[in-house]
């Protein structure tokens, strides 16, 4: 008994162009499809009763709080309320950071002096020190942008000084074979080679500050997205908690994907599109 | 010597042909302060202007630590490296590198122009300079490419033409080819040996290609397995312009042949771990 084992083209060799492109819409198509369905099972079985309505109202619900909550501007004012606590905090955190981790990165000295220290504080969670900053600087925005800032200080230094140590010897050697100065080796080397360890730091921090500015608006003020999430529970209201969360979600979705862009927008160099 | 840390001290001198360009002088390099590590010891070498020199030897030779000492970027623990430069480059010494050397944030012209930027060149002046180079080594048409897009050979290119682009009176390489794959190690060589035979500018060569060291270099110099010493310094009998069919003469072969039984020890003695006697 013999047999020959034929190997030939199928479609997906004939034309490749054409598979290429089916296979991409249909992963584009189950992206949008798997929430979807999920919504529209979770819709069906709140609205049959087979999940209790109370804990867990159907998404038209939330959909209809949402717009009763913008309709009386308490949605908006929320929002406006976080945002500006993350802007500030993120944007003062992160610079500080980014500027603590190349000094750090670049000199030893500092790293020797430094680096014990700023490593003890980094492991105390941040949200411990609520109580403290309230008890120094009183009731109001300062505590609140002051924990976000410092939330996401310590990853973005943390980040960008291993970014920095990181930096292959070579690129140096290879600059100060051509006679660059410590000015020339920073713009030339050290910045650019930092920079994509910086966009790293700042996607993580940016999640960071999110997570740590809801947690705070839990305990302390009397507006912002996570006060409106906590202030729902003590009324025992699920649909403007639910609408919080999606809205947190949102916001953190929003802030990562404009920081990815910008990264993209800065550093063309190092998107993976323009690696082989 | 008493004091270690000899000085690499560039001095101008009269540009006769013929005259040093590069020396040095007793050379020793020892690495860690305990049971130190002696790369290099004892080594003399002169290099003359205008002269396409390979140092060829087993890994961990010491090879590339003298030519990092030619560029300025280590210093020997004892003895010293002289460079004498008259001034008609726009650097004394420029480098090419086995890898890391280009950087990868900057685009291919950008890299190119990296060398003039540092020395200060006008910039009307470095942009002329930099489209020349750019042509001679065809990137012209990758310009505005950055180096993670582009092949090996490509990237090895753009290391080769920024550091011509300096116009150094010395350049030195270390293994540049050495991560290319068989055919194009050839076409790059075949292009240094067109490049090199239009200015005979003073090259040193680092490689661990005996065939390599002698389709390019006037001479060859064999340093021994750590710590490294210079074992044989011999001249290439082969005339100019050579080309890839130089390796077909019988002068090419019998010179691999010599060079190889003078080696062939050497490797074995780092291949066994040995320490040398």
């Amino acid at each position: 008994m013999s047999a020959t084992l034929t190997v030939r083209p199928t479609a997906a060799e004939i034309d490749p162009v054409r598979t290429a492109r089916r296979r991409r819409r249909l992963e584009r198509a189950l992206a949008v499809l798997t929430p979807l369905l999920v919504l529209v099972a979770w819709e069906i079985a709140a609205r049959t009763g087979a999940i209790p309505v109370r804990f867990f109202p159907a998404p038209t619900m939330i959909v209809s709080t949402a717009g009763d909550m913008i309709r009386s501007g308490v949605l908006l004012d929320d929002l406006g309320a976080t945002l500006r606590r993350v802007v500030v905090g993120f944007v003062a955190g992160s610079a500080a950071g980014a500027a603590a981790g190349l000094a750090l990165g670049l000199s030893g000295l500092a790293r020797a002096a430094f680096d014990p220290f700023l490593s003890a504080l980094y492991s105390v969670p941040k949200l411990a020190l609520l109580p403290l900053l309230l008890l120094i600087f009183g009731l109001g925005e300062t505590p609140l942008v002051l924990l976000v800032a410092l939330s996401v200080f310590f990853p973005t230094w943390i980040t960008c000084m291993a970014g920095v140590t990181a930096i292959p010897e070579g690129y140096r050697e290879a600059a100060r074979a051509f006679g660059a100065s410590r000015w020339d080796m920073f713009r030339h080397v050290l910045w650019p080679a930092f920079l994509p360890q910086l966009f790293v730091a700042l996607r993580l921090s940016v999640g960071v500050a999110i997570l740590v500015i809801v947690g705070a608006e839990f305990v302390q003020g009397s507006s912002g997205v996570g006060f409106r999430i906590w202030h729902s529970w003590s009324l025992f209201q699920a649909r403007p908690m639910y609408v919080g969360i999606c809205v947190i979600a949102l916001l953190g979705l929003l802030c990562t994907t404009l920081v990815t862009a910008l990264g993209r927008r800065l550093l063309p160099w190092a998107q993976p599109a323009n690696r082989r | 010597m008493s004091t270690p840390g000899a000085t690499l001290s560039p001095t101008t001198d009269p540009a006769a042909t013929g005259a040093a360009a590069i020396e040095v002088r007793g050379v020793a390099k020892r690495y860690g302060t305990r049971d130190a590590v002696i790369a290099l010891d004892g080594v003399d070498l002169t290099v003359r202007q205008g002269e396409f020199v390979c140092l060829v030897g087993p890994s961990g030779c010491g090879k590339s630590t003298l030519l990092r000492m030619m560029a300025g970027l280590h210093r020997p623990s004892e003895g010293e490296v002289l460079v004498h430069h008259d001034g008609t480059g726009r650097t004394p010494t420029a480098m090419v590198f086995q890898d890391y050397g280009i950087f990868p944030w900057k685009s291919v012209r950008a890299n190119v122009r990296f060398g003039l930027d540092v020395a200060g060149v006008p910039r009307a002046e470095a942009t002329r300079t930099v489209d020349s180079w750019l042509t001679r080594l065809g990137l012209a048409d990758f310009a505005d490419a950055y180096p993670a897009t582009l092949s090996g050979g490509m990237r090895q290119r753009v290391s080769i033409a920024r550091a011509l682009a300096v116009e150094p009176e010395v350049l030195l390489l270390d293994e540049p080819f050495a991560a290319l794959d068989a055919q194009l190690r050839t076409v790059l060589q075949e292009e240094l040996l067109a490049l090199w035979q239009a200015d005979r500018r003073t090259v040193v060569f680092v490689t661990h290609s005996l065939e390599e060291a002698i389709l390019l270099g006037d001479r060859v110099v064999v340093m021994s397995a750590r710590p490294g010493r210079i074992l044989a310094d011999l001249p290439v009998p082969l005339p100019r312009p050579r080309s890839a069919e130089t390796r077909g003469e019988p002068a090419f072969a019998a010179l691999e042949q010599q060079l190889w039984s003078l080696l062939r020890d050497e490797v074995s003695r780092t291949f066994d771990g040995g320490s040398p006697a």
